[in-house]
Order: C-alpha cells, then structure tokens, then sequence
C-alpha cells in the first residue's frame, strides 16, 4: 500500500525492504510492458519446428533472418511501406499547412464570428470516424478515388486536434513580435513563416509527430479504401499477410508485425517527449 | 463629417475587408477538409440511415425510421449494446485503475523509472493491427506465450479468442496493455503538479498512506482522473482495429461491439441501412458523455 | 461591418455548397456504367498487352498454384497478361467485389463462392458466361453436375474452378497407435467408439482431440452434419434450421466440445490437423494438398474417406467458382475467357487439380498422365472423385439470402463456444434468416 502514497519520503530508515518492494513492481511493470515485444522479436527470428515446440525456446538459437525474407516475398513490403510513407508523409505534410493556416487565421486575423467558427471547427471532433465511414467511402467513390493515394489521404485532411494545439499556442507568442514584424510590413503569410513557425517549433513538431503516427497505423480506412496489394499500407497489408499464410507459417506473420511495428517504435523512442507532450495534451485543463 | 475622416473610414473599411478575404484564405482549406469529410457525412449518414440499401442495386427504398426500430428491437442489437458497455466499462476502469497504480510507482524516485515509463508508454502508440496479431500469438493455447506462463501454476491455458468466455476479457486486456502507459503519463503529470506541502502537513497529522491517497491525491487528482474517463470513453467506443484483427466480433457474437457492428453491417453484410442507423446512435451516445462532461466542469467551475 | 458580409456569404457559400455538389452526385450512388479495372501493374516484358485481373481467395498452396497457372498462360500467348490479385476469404473477395462496384472498378474475373455468386445475380451485377464461350462448349467441357450449379434461367452465370466437396480426413498414425481401424469410420456412433482410444494419445504435452470445428465458413461442413441427422437449414425458402433433426445435430456437436471435451472450435482446423492436435478433421478437399504435405514434414501418414453418416449419408458440393461482372468492358470480359478457356484446358485443369486436391471440374483432365498417375498412386486424391457422384447441391436459403452462411456460422460459434443449447442457437438465426427470406424473397423468385 505504500508504494501508493505519491509523496512517501523516500529516505526513511527501515524503508529498504519497502524499496526492494518497490523495485520488484517496478521489473513486473517493465516486464509486462516489453514481454510481449520481446516474445514477439524472438519468435520472428526463430525456425517454425522452434515455434510450434513445447515448452517453447525462449531464446532462438539459430536465427532464422529468413522469415523476414518470407514474408517480403509473400506479400509486397515494398509497396506497403511506400504507400504508408506516402499516406503519413504526404498527408501530414497537408494536414499541418492547413492546421498553421487556419490557427493563424483564428489568432492573428479578424472575422466576424470567429468565436462560433471555432466553436464549429471544435465540434468536428465529436463525430466519431464510424459515422464517416460509409458516406466517405460514396464520396471517395464518386471522385473515382478509391484505391489510390488521394483516397487514402483525402478523408484524414481535415484538423482539429492540430488546429487546435497551434492556435492555443499561437496565442501565447509575445504580441509585440508580432506587431514588430507587421510594421516591418512583412505580409501575412511571410509572418506566419518567418516569424510565427520558428517560435511554434516544438508545438509544429510534436502535432506533426502525433499526427504522422495516427495515420501510420490507421486501420479502417485503408481496409475499405484499398482493393489491391500494390495499395495497401503496412497494418492492413499485415491483415492479408496472416489470410494468405494461415496459421501454419506464423514465422513470416511475426516479421511481418515487427517490419509494422519497428518503424513506429524507432521514431518514438527519438521523439518520445514530443509524442508523450502531444498525445496527453488537455489533460489537466 | 470632414473629408479625410470620411477616407480614414475608408481606409480601414478597405483593411478590414481585405483581412476577412484573408482569414477565408487561410481557414478555407481546412474548413473544406472537415466540412466534406466530417460534417457532411453526419447529415449523409442520416439520410442512409432512413433507407434500406443493400449496396448492390441502384435503388435506396426509403424506410423512415423502420432501421431504428428493427434495431432497438433485436435482441442481438441489445446483446451488441450490452457487450460495448462490458467492453467500455472493462478498458476504461481498469485503465484508470491500473494506470494510477502505475503512476504512482512511477513517481517515486527509483532508479531506471524512466526507462519504464518509456516501455510502458510504448504499446500506446503501436499499429492496433500489429498489436492485435502480436496478441494472437501471445494467446495462442497451444504455442502462445500463455501456456509456459499457466502451467506451472497447474492451469491449462484457455483458448482465449476462439472461446465465446474468454474472448471479451482477452481484447479487455490487450487493451488495457495498450492503453495503461497512455493514463500512466498523464497521472504522472498530474501527481508531479500537486503541493507538496499539503502533504507533509498531513503526515505531520498522523495520516497514513492509504488515507492520504484517499483523502488529498484522489480528490487533487480529480480533474485528471475526468479528463482521462472521457477521453478513454470516446476513444474505446470506437475501438476497432485490435478487435477487428483478433477476433472480428466472434466468436458467436461474443465480442461484437457497436463499433465491429457498424463495420460489418455496412462493409461485410451491405445493409447500408443498418449500420447507418447504429452509427447515429453511436453518434448520439458520444454527444451525450460529451455534454455530460460539459456540464460537470461548469459546476465545477461555479463550484470553485 | 456591413462591407465585409458579401465576401463573407460567398465564402460560405461556396464552403457549404461543394459538398452539397458532392451530395447530389453521390446520392446516384455509382451503381451503373462501365467501371474502371484495379490498380496493378503490368511486367515490362508483358508491356502492350491486354491485362485480366482476377480476384481471388486461394492462399498458400492452392494460391501458388493459381499463380503457376497464371505464369504459364502469360508466357505461353502474346496478347494478354493475367494478373492474379489475392483478396482473403471467400466473403472479403466478395466484400471488396461490391465495395469495387460502387467505386466503379472492379476485377475482370472475380472467384466467387457457391453462396456469394447468387447476391451478384441478384444484384443483376453479372454476365452470362454464354455470349463468350459458346454453350456448346461449356457443356463439353464441364462436369455437368457442377456446371448445372451456375446456370439460372439457360444461362451459366458462374463456372467451376475450385468446387470441392468436403473430405473425412484422419490421421492414420494416430489411429494405429491408438489400436483403431486404419479407416475412415461408417458412422459417427463408431467414431465416437474409437474418440475414446484416440483421445487418450498426447501431442506436445496435450491430449489430441477428436475434430475442430472451423470458425469462419464452418456452416458448410454442418450441413452435412444437418442432412446426415435427417435435418436440413431449409426446404426450398423454408427455414428448417430449428427443426428438431438439425437441432440434434447440433446438440451432438455440442455435447462433444462441452461434454466429451474432445473437439473444439478452431481459426485454422487445417493447421491442427497438420501440427497432430486433432486426429481427425472434416475440411474441402481443396486442402488435400496442404495437409498431405504437412503431414510429410510432421513425419505422420494421412488417410482420406467419405463423411460418416448417422441416420443417413449427406454431403455437399461448395468451393469457388469463377463469375464475370456485368459493367466490365467487352474486350476484357473476351480476354478473360481466353484465361477460362486456358484453365478448362484437361492438362491445366489436371495440374490445378494435382497441386490442390480440388474435384478435377473437367471430365477429361483425369485421363491426362499428371492426374490418372496421381489418381493412382494415391488413394486419397481419388476420395473426392469417387464422393461426388453421391453430393447434392446445398440448402436453397443459405446460398440465396444474403449473409444466410454468416447468421448459421454465428449460431454455431454460439454453440460450440459458448455452450449455448442448439435449439436456442438455431431459433435465433431461423429467427433472422426468415426475415432475410420474407426481404429477399421477391427478388429471388424474379431471378429463378
């Protein structure tokens, strides 16, 4: 129960069998966090007799690289990696630019009614994806966009969360720069990149990371909008990966989880403070 | 009305009006996206939900509310209702339980907790789609990471996706695997922003832990605590991928959500008009945790 | 003020009416015209060509072997080139196939099951094969039992390709070990005798269970289990799925998983059955091939034999067949008969047949030397061959009211996962399915 109390003095005499305590949670909390990754990147590397054995090899001796070549070969990596760098990259890229335009537009610009249309932007957050999901696809359909990069990209553009972040920071940058620049006669849009981005920095980067990472692992919509291999991107490519190797081959299935997973846990652990900065935002508020 | 006041007017009317232009300029793209994208498709989505559409043939026959109707009637449609309440209930209060817990254990100094806080944050931000097949695997009865770790404790591992009473508990806890970094953290921020002196008083007082979690950390913590209950409400009523991946609603309809619902009456079975119907109410469910939660934080506010 | 609110109504003039526009086009839906062939692309060394792209579902193995099909018929002509493009099951390639039409792109050869085919028919969505393969031909061609399963009103709207029947399966190792017949059984009364023996082997630290029910699709081996108990899921457009004879045929499958606890419901039978944790499976015979050479790798010796029966015998016929999508332009739909006609050819229908274990749906592949070596040599790839002669077609409302297979599969998992009494289960989807059938009836009887 004392490892409860937040602010426990933590030098007490007596108190190392509570710390030795403490420890052994803190190892139970780790190994349950990165077991099953580990679990994971082990059995990718192991032969399939080492899989389907029991009691199981819990460190693979020979290691079996050729599983990721497996599923290389069973389904095509390449282009699921592309088309999800693609759909991350070119639709962050999108998304941002609007995000900035529109945060700067609701901070530094007038418009009569701009407390309601931000209010309307903010309601955008409450339709969950599920009501979009048919109407969007009829849409995507009708512009003859399915299965291409512009239908998967397209119904992800629009922001409030990233809208919403780079306005509430916006907002704390000093007025004076602001008016400093404006008498320079610097021009909106050169303020907004000359002045405003560089100061936003941290903020423009934990919004891209967060959002980069949202559309990386995005699942549904790529599963509806795709119809080929040569379209899908990593997560839903993995789905066909499993139909089309059973059960029986889950050596190929493991890499193919890590090649999706890898990319993602690469980039988290460089950028971890902007994506934990950004993905718990609002709390506390 | 002198001549240049008249033009001063002018002048700033001209101003004005040009930064209007601009402020359309620059929020236009944005609007667009989510006008098209989001708003557009609520009234869409409406209008199918009134239809009886089978995908297939041209023809949508307009039903009124009869998808409404059928739905609140059925009796899987209120298995399925039931089922993302457990579901909810099971993420979302185990995560702030656990997530707490682990927060707490977090703040203490220990060494290399940082370290865990980056391992446990970690699955938050993973591919529900690797997760989920990650999972079956570790699940699996026969060669999954379960079976080592049961037998010595003399149990059989369970089958857990493929058995209609494990299934639902087995996603709870891939989930919460998922998630418990996520409300760790934030706790974490929470417990690092409260005063210290308030405590060391009431030790002072002769307060034991337990009654200082209760009595000052959780009432302090409460404004965390609400933000993260809505939050894991609306995001775990939506939940979709690691479901979709490890068990697709089964088996039976033992883990069939109101999220798998929507997907597979509108993407498997093509009856464009029921999926719309629980979409709405799906839509109608989320507006009304959200304007709770309004309402609680302008008490609040009032309250303070 | 005053000046800024024309700018300011045009713009939301304009922002509210884009996707009004957007609203009206989409509200036509995009059910009609000609639609658009999926993405892919074409080798350099078959540049120019005409591409056919064809759906299909078949995975590992069978999949392999479409593709080998595919590979020689690309290098043997000049004029097209077949791009084999795997969807999943047979109800996500079905999926994707409506979900296409409504984009306006779909494939120009789609393999479809014995139940999906009829909601394309249905939907009026596909093209009698009749117009490019003469109907002559079709019929010298095809066996005619399964060629008369795609044809409605004269006209053949889905050819054989994968048809299958379902196999009695066992491992005879097992068998001998356990000191049983080294035979398929008569009667489920005798299998159960012999489960006794059987279940008492251990495989990896964990007792071997008798058979695994599959969970997506397992409806279609429980017809048989239906019909053999004397029941059905219907007569005609009549429910009878919550009869008693098919009930009890549930309440025997229950009573082994829940009672007996020697079978079990699996995501991947085929995969237990290869790695010994069931001794004895009921699956397509388009798995023979898969789990005849995993049973080489396991070092264990695999038998085949007609279905047990109970108070009589019942088996179906089922597997894929291929359909052609109506909005698909002329000269694809010819260039994908050139790719049927490729595969109805007896030494190609042969190498299908020898590479999966799926019925020889041309008569006079078994004559050619790949096949009637094969048929020979071993026993167990003559099973299905001499089994068909006694199949009949499956119950009308599975296959004809759309997402029938899908409420009866739900209602087994019930069964076998949850311990849900079969009459309570069966009552639930009778329950749905005649619902689907007061819907659809109109429609189907229109299109018989």
């Amino acid at each position: 129960m004392t490892a409860l109390d937040p602010a426990a003095p933590t030098r007490r005499p007596g108190g190392r069998a509570r710390r030795l305590g403490l420890y052994a949670l803190l190892v139970l909390v780790a190994l349950i966090a990165a077991g099953p990754l580990y679990w994971l990147a082990s059995s990718a590397l192991k032969t399939n007799p080492q899989i389907y054995a029991y009691p199981p090899h819990w460190v693979p001796t020979d290691l079996r690289w050729s599983n990721f070549s497996d599923a290389w070969n069973a389904a095509p990596f390449d282009r699921f990696f592309l088309n999800s760098l693609v759909v991350s990259v070119v639709g962050t890229a999108i998304e941002l630019c609007a995000a900035l335009l529109c945060a700067y537009a609701f901070v530094f610009l007038p418009f009569p009614g701009k407390k309601w249309l931000f209010l309307f932007l903010l309601g955008a957050m409450m339709v969950p994806g599920h009501v979009t999901l048919l109407p969007n696809f009829l849409t995507i359909a009708q512009l003859g966009w399915v299965n291409t990069w512009a239908g998967l990209i397209a119904p992800g553009l629009g922001s409030v969360f990233g809208t919403f972040l780079l306005r509430q920071h916006m907002l704390t940058l000093p007025k004076e720069v602001m008016d400093a620049a404006r008498i320079d006669g610097a021009g909106h849009l050169r303020t907004l990149f000359r002045v405003v981005l560089p100061m936003s920095r941290p903020m423009v980067i934990t919004v891209a990371i967060v959002v980069m990472v949202t559309k990386w692992n995005d699942f549904i919509w790529p599963l509806i909008v795709t119809s080929s291999a040569d379209m899908r991107t990593l997560p839903v490519g993995l789905l066909f990966l499993r139909d089309q190797e059973t059960y029986a081959n889950w050596g190929a299935i493991l890499a193919g989880t890590v090649m999706v997973i890898l990319p993602v846990l690469v980039v988290f652990f460089i950028a971890q403070r902007y994506i934990i900065a950004g993905l718990t935002q609002g709390a506390g508020k | 009305m002198s001549a240049i006041d008249d033009a001063g007017r002018r002048l700033r009317a001209r101003r004005r009006r040009r930064d209007y232009l601009l402020f359309a300029a620059f929020a236009a793209p944005n609007f667009l996206f989510l006008l098209l994208f989001a708003y557009w498709p609520v009234v869409y989505n409406g209008y199918l939900s009134l239809t009886d559409w089978d995908m297939i043939s041209p023809a949508k026959d307009f039903v009124g509310l009869g998808n409404y109707t059928d739905l609140l009637t059925d009796p899987d449609f209120r298995a399925t209702l039931w089922t993302t309440v457990v579901f909810v209930v099971g993420i979302v209060a185990g995560g702030l339980v656990l997530g707490l817990a682990t927060a707490l254990l977090l703040n203490q100094r220990l060494r290399g907790r940082d370290v865990v806080r980056t391992l446990t944050f970690a699955p938050y931000v993973l591919s529900g789609a690797a997760v989920g097949t990650l999972w079956l695997f570790v699940f699996d009865p026969n060669y999954g990471l379960i079976r080592p770790l049961m037998a010595p404790l003399g149990l059989t591992a369970p089958a857990m996706m493929t058995d209609s009473k494990w299934a639902l508990t087995g996603l709870v806890l891939v989930y919460l695997w998922k998630n418990i970094g996520f409300v760790a953290v934030v706790y974490l921020a929470g417990l690092q922003g409260l005063p210290r002196e308030v405590y060391e008083a009431a030790a002072l007082d002769g307060a034991g832990p337990w009654t200082r979690l209760r009595r000052i950390t959780l009432p302090l913590l409460s404004p965390v605590t609400f933000f993260l209950l809505v939050t894991c409400t609306i995001s775990t009523f939506q939940a979709f991928d690691v479901l979709a991946v490890m068990t697709g609603g089964g088996p039976g309809t033992s883990t069939s959500t109101l999220s798998w619902f929507i997907y597979d009456q509108g993407f498997r079975a093509f009856d464009a008009g029921r999926s719309a119907a629980g979409a709405m109410i799906m839509f109608v469910v989320l507006l009304l945790i959200t304007a709770g939660q309004a309402r609680y934080l302008e008490r609040k506010v009032h309250y303070q | 003020m005053s000046h800024s609110l024309p700018s300011r109504r045009r713009f939301l003039a304009l922002a509210a009416g884009a996707p009004a526009a957007a609203a009206l086009l989409s509200a036509c839906g995009a059910t009609t015209g000609p639609v658009a062939q999926p993405g892919g692309s074409v080798p350099d060394r078959y540049a120019g060509r005409t591409r056919t792209v064809l759906w299909s579902t078949f995975a590992d193995v069978p999949g392999r072997a479409l593709q080998d099909l595919a590979d020689t018929f690309n290098r043997q002509q000049r004029d097209i080139y077949v791009d084999v493009q795997f969807q999943g099951t047979y109800d996500e390639c079905a999926q994707k196939a409506v979900v296409g039409l409504l984009a306006g792109q779909a494939p120009d050869l789609c393999v479809l099951s014995d139940v999906k085919w009829y909601r394309f028919y249905f939907g009026d969505a596909l093209e009698p094969w009749d117009e490019y393969i003469d109907p002559g031909e079709l019929r010298a061609t095809y066996n005619a039992r399964l060629l008369a399963e795609g044809r409605v009103k004269g006209r053949h709207w889905w050819l054989p390709l994968a048809r299958s029947t379902p196999l009695f399966y066992y491992n005879r190792t097992l068998f001998q070990k356990a000191g049983v017949p080294d035979r398929a059984p008569e009667t489920w009364e005798e299998m159960y005798g012999w489960a006794k023996e059987i279940t008492r082997l251990k495989t990896q630290g964990k007792r071997v269970a008798m058979e695994a029910y599959q969970k997506i699709d397992g409806d279609w081996q429980f017809q048989c289990t239906a019909w053999q108990w004397g029941g059905a899921y219907s007569r005609g457009m009549d429910v009878t799925i919550d009869h008693d004879a098919t009930v009890a045929a549930g309440e025997w499958q229950r009573k082994l998983v829940h009672k007996d606890r020697i079978a079990y419901m699996s995501t991947d039978p085929a995969g237990d059955m290869g790695n010994q944790l069931i001794a004895t499976l009921i699956t397509s015979t388009g798995g023979l091939r898969k789990i005849s050479e995993m049973a080489k790798a396991g070092g264990w010796e695999l038998g085949t034999g007609f279905l047990p029966r109970h108070k009589e015998f019942g088996v179906t016929t089922g597997g894929g067949g291929l359909g052609m999508f109506k909005r698909v332009p002329k000269e694809r739909k010819q260039a994908a008969a050139e790719f049927v006609r490729f595969l109805a050819r007896p030494e190609n229908a042969a190498q299908w047949t020898v590479q999966t274990g799926y019925l020889p749906v041309v008569p006079a592949a078994t004559k050619s030397p790949a096949l009637a070596g094969l048929l020979k040599k071993d026993p167990n790839f003559s099973t299905a061959v001499r089994q068909l002669p006694h199949t009949r077609k499956g119950d009308q409302v599975r296959m004809m009211v759309p997402n029938a297979n899908v409420q009866i599969y739900t209602g087994l998992q019930k069964i076998w996962t949850g311990n849900t009494p079969a009459r309570q289960a069966f009552s639930e989807v009778a329950t749905r399915l005649r619902k689907g059938v007061d819907r659809h009836r109109q429609s189907i009887e229109e299109h018989l």
